[in-house]
């Protein structure tokens, strides 16, 4: 990969505009004419926001529903739930950079960065004067603290991998931060320093740290975000409250407060919101979007999803080995009719991994390469040809899921294919699908920062997720590949590529992607929609 | 009745254990791994391995059975494994929760059970005896789930009268906070042992009405309401005790169901999410309560009878 100049990704802003520059240097102008189209179809929306914004209210408290029945653990390195890094991480720490409305990045704890043209040395500017919650002053040393806390083994951080190329970082003064990889990285900024997912690097106080034990640091964090936690109403499984960081770089958020309010069960939490016992929920479950959407006090927002779902067949057993035989399942699938059948409607059409939020990527159906396009006669051909008639295939599935494995059920009853459903409570059902012992699965990546984070571990015979022995060797090298370059254009290509790849060898049937939706009431405004993400500050209330 | 309580409570004590053991080893035979189950979409085999390194889970079996057996004998139920929380902090916050639930509920209970079992065994075969058992039949069908739902969608939704979900601190929030909080939850498992109860209450009554010594009472003049009350009522309770003690597992049951859809996070849902989540220490901590509160529950039970019936005595 040389000749490229890595230092595209310096900011203090990775824009949109570039991005759109970049699509259409590179020839890409269908992808720059949809960019630009839905750029029109958000901008009312925007403008609603931003007339709003003039007349903003400061005070009030938010109670805002948030759909798990416990929260694990709010330490930065210790999350693994995306919804929880995106949604409520973000709001107690900042990062070092943050995601504008198009997953953009733009600065955060970081007033600039600079990236070196080969792609191996960044660096980072802190804004003078940063302090986290308890006071201690926010400096380099901090991010070194962090980087060295969370790849300590003893740690056990899923993030640590996120960090593993780095081999050199260093504080040279207190608000610049130096580090050097072994490797070019593109996904880094997005997957390691982010506020919220980037939660490798995420700015942890060590005086806290070391004050509260890592234990109850996870239960009463102290960060740099516009909110900090009240310690003392953090419950495990019931929420917490957080208060405005009058100390916040920014300034003071407008609202008083947010309280976070647990409710795990769907309906419960609609209800909820419903007698006003709360003010947004963080996502509208899809059993509730009708309800809320006829009740003319709320109002539900939408932005493209960062996930894709698919349906794996496991290539370590017969007959899914044989690439005609996947194939027939994927043709044999209208994707519309399963998502109205097991979604309500409530999804579009996926053809690969490459989610609708990532625009700088992502191109609809009507114009990316779709090998699995809905088929019947092709699929009967090849299933014929592949002998798939009487056979039964094992499905498992977890206990959330039913609905979803019941109507893949019928659609594939008409290529002869007779799913033996095994339905396994989550625990149980992620360890066998972590062991490859199935035929068939319901698998996708949701809440990804970077399409990295769906293509890699999927699609690369070493990634993590890979457990139905797919292998593939121009897979493997455009999925590094679209790692080493630093050229969004050039990267957009690559992952396209491997899209079309994937969909052609039919690792999975491509089934849908799932818009991200929030609701609210009316009083409540100036919401900026960013993908899977909640930053509250821009809030306040209307009353 | 001393020495037989004393020998009560060392049955008790091999009757945990029992429990808490075999609970421990069973847990380990269920599919479903904690690592995995934590890491959920960032599971990598490092990151895995790391996690069970952490977590003392690549010791054999007995090394952590030992190790998890003596912590208890010092008092120490453990740290969860899927959250931060120890497992005393995570009972000491969700039994109060459980208990007002359960208190509660038992109150709606009787306070419909037994006037309700009263009026039917009275008027049996009248328009009352049957509308009580049509209200009874229909308690006992009724997922309390279900019931929560409906509670919710009219005294939350519609009426407005009541909040949707959640818990009050009783010390925090005073009384009628907690109240406000607790009554249709509290409904919603009362009803279903509400509807049990009373046909045992019915049952009872006729039974014990049809008695040589409640012709005695009516023979010497007493009143209608003194019969029923002092010598036909407490007999026709022996049974309902018996079942009301037995149903505590249904009051616990009913409340895992019933907390989640009230979004209270008592034992109840510690529990059942701590299966979900494999959290091994969490299991182990919560089962050794409940099974303290049912050995300690029976206890009582036997103990009440005594004070029911005279006639009854443990020597």
């Amino acid at each position: 990969m040389a000749g490229i100049d890595w230092s595209v990704l310096s900011g203090p802003y990775v824009s949109r505009r570039t991005l759109l520059n970049l699509a259409a240097a590179s020839g890409a102008a269908g992808f720059a004419g949809w960019l630009t189209a839905h750029d029109r179809a958000l901008a009312a929306p925007r403008q609603a926001v931003r007339a709003s914004l003039q007349e903003a209210k400061q005070g009030g408290t938010l109670r805002l529903g948030f759909g798990l029945g416990q929260i694990p653990t709010l330490d930065p390195a210790q999350v693994t739930l995306g919804i929880v890094a995106g949604e409520l991480l973000a709001n107690i720490f900042s990062g070092l950079v943050q995601f504008d409305e198009q997953l953009g990045l733009k600065p955060d704890l970081a007033e600039t960065w600079e990236v070196s043209p080969d792609g191996l040395q960044y660096t980072f500017r802190l804004r003078p004067g940063l302090t986290f919650h308890n006071g201690a002053p926010l400096t380099s040393e901090d991010v070194v603290y962090t980087y060295e806390r969370t790849i300590n083994p003893d740690f056990a951080s899923s993030q640590a991998n996120k960090l593993a190329l780095i081999t050199d970082i260093a504080a040279p003064d207190p608000q610049t931060v130096t580090l050097t990889q072994s490797a070019p990285y593109a996904p880094f900024l997005a997957t390691a320093c982010s506020r919220g997912p980037g939660r490798a690097l995420t700015p942890v106080p060590r005086s806290a740290v070391e004050e509260l034990g890592d234990e109850q640091f996870g239960l009463t964090p102290v960060g740099s975000g516009p909110f900090r936690i009240l310690p003392e109403t953090a419950e495990v499984g019931r929420g917490f409250e957080m208060e405005a960081f009058e100390g916040w770089y920014a300034g003071r958020p407008l609202l008083d407060k947010v309280v976070v309010e647990l409710i795990a069960e769907e309906s419960s939490r609609v209800s909820a919101l419903e007698a006003g016992d709360l003010d947004m929920l963080d996502i509208v479950p899809p059993i509730g979007l009708e309800q809320i959407q006829q009740n003319g006090d709320l109002t539900v927002v939408e932005a493209a999803g960062t996930n894709w779902i698919g349906l794996a067949m496991n290539q370590a057993r017969s007959p899914w080995d044989n690439p005609d035989a996947r194939m027939a399942v994927a043709k044999a699938i209208d994707r519309q009719d399963f998502i109205d059948k097991a979604l309500l409607g409530l999804a579009i059409p996926s053809v690969g991994p490459i989610a609708p939020a990532f625009a700088w990527v992502y191109r609809p159906p009507a114009e990316a390469d779709d090998p699995q396009a809905f088929d019947l006669e092709a699929a009967r051909a090849l299933a014929e040809g592949a002998g798939l008639s009487g056979v039964k295939p094992v499905f498992i599935s977890s206990s959330d899921e039913p609905r979803l494995a019941q109507v893949l059920r019928g659609l594939l009853l008409e290529i002869g294919l007779d799913l033996q459903i095994e339905q396994a409570q989550t625990a149980a059902y992620n360890e066998r699908r972590t062991a490859g012992d199935y035929d068939m699965t319901i698998l996708g990546s949701v809440v990804d920062a970077d399409p990295d984070d769906g293509v890699w571990n999927y699609f690369h015979a070493d990634g993590p997720s890979n457990s139905y022995a797919y292998n593939n060797p121009r897979a493997n090298e455009l999925a590094d590949g679209q790692r080493r370059t630093s050229d969004q254009a050039e990267r957009a290509g690559l992952l396209q590529e491997l899209q079309t790849l994937v969909a052609q060898d039919a690792v999975y049937a491509f089934l849908y992607h799932e818009p991200d939706r929030t609701a609210f009431y009316g009083y409540v405004q100036g919401y900026v929609p960013i993908p899977e993400q909640r930053y509250l500050e821009t809030l306040w209330l209307d009353q | 009745m001393t020495q037989y309580v004393l020998r009560r409570l060392i049955h008790s004590v091999f009757i945990i254990w029992g429990c808490a053991t075999l609970v421990f080893f069973l847990l380990r035979l269920i599919p479903g791994d904690p690592v995995i189950q934590m890491l959920g979409p960032e599971y990598t085999p490092e990151a895995a391995e790391a996690l069970r390194r952490k977590l003392g889970l690549d010791e054999p079996l007995q090394v952590q059975y030992v190790r998890w057996f003596g912590n208890i004998l010092r008092g120490d139920l453990g740290g969860s494994i899927a959250s931060g929380e120890t497992v005393t902090g995570a009972i000491a916050t969700g039994l109060p929760k459980t208990l007002s639930l359960a208190a509660l509920s038992f109150l709606i209970a009787i306070v419909i059970a037994v006037p309700a079992g009263v009026a039917a065994a009275l008027k049996r075969n009248t328009i009352v005896d049957y509308a009580a058992s049509v209200v009874a039949f229909v308690g006992v069908s009724m997922p309390s789930f279900w019931f929560g739902i409906i509670l919710i969608l009219v005294f939350a939704v519609w009426l407005g009268w009541l909040p949707a979900t959640g818990y009050a601190e009783l010390t925090d929030d005073g009384f009628v906070e907690w109240l406000r909080r607790l009554i249709l939850p509290s409904l919603a498992i009362g009803a279903g042992y509400a509807a049990i109860l009373m046909r045992f209450v019915r049952a009872g009554l006729l039974e014990v009405l049809g008695s040589d010594y409640v012709r005695t009472a009516r023979a010497k003049g007493a009143r209608e309401r003194t019969v029923i009350v002092r010598h036909a009522l407490r007999n026709a309770l022996i049974p309902v005790v018996t079942i009301a003690g037995i149903q505590l597992a249904l009051l616990l049951s009913g409340a895992v169901v019933v907390e989640t859809v009230f979004s209270i996070r008592g034992i109840g849902r510690i529990l059942v999410g701590a299966i979900f989540d494999r959290d091994y220490p969490m299991v182990q901590g919560v089962i050794l309560l409940v099974a303290v509160i049912f050995v300690l529950a029976n206890l009582v039970v036997d103990i009440v009878y005594t004070f029911l019936d005279p006639r009854i005595h443990y020597g």
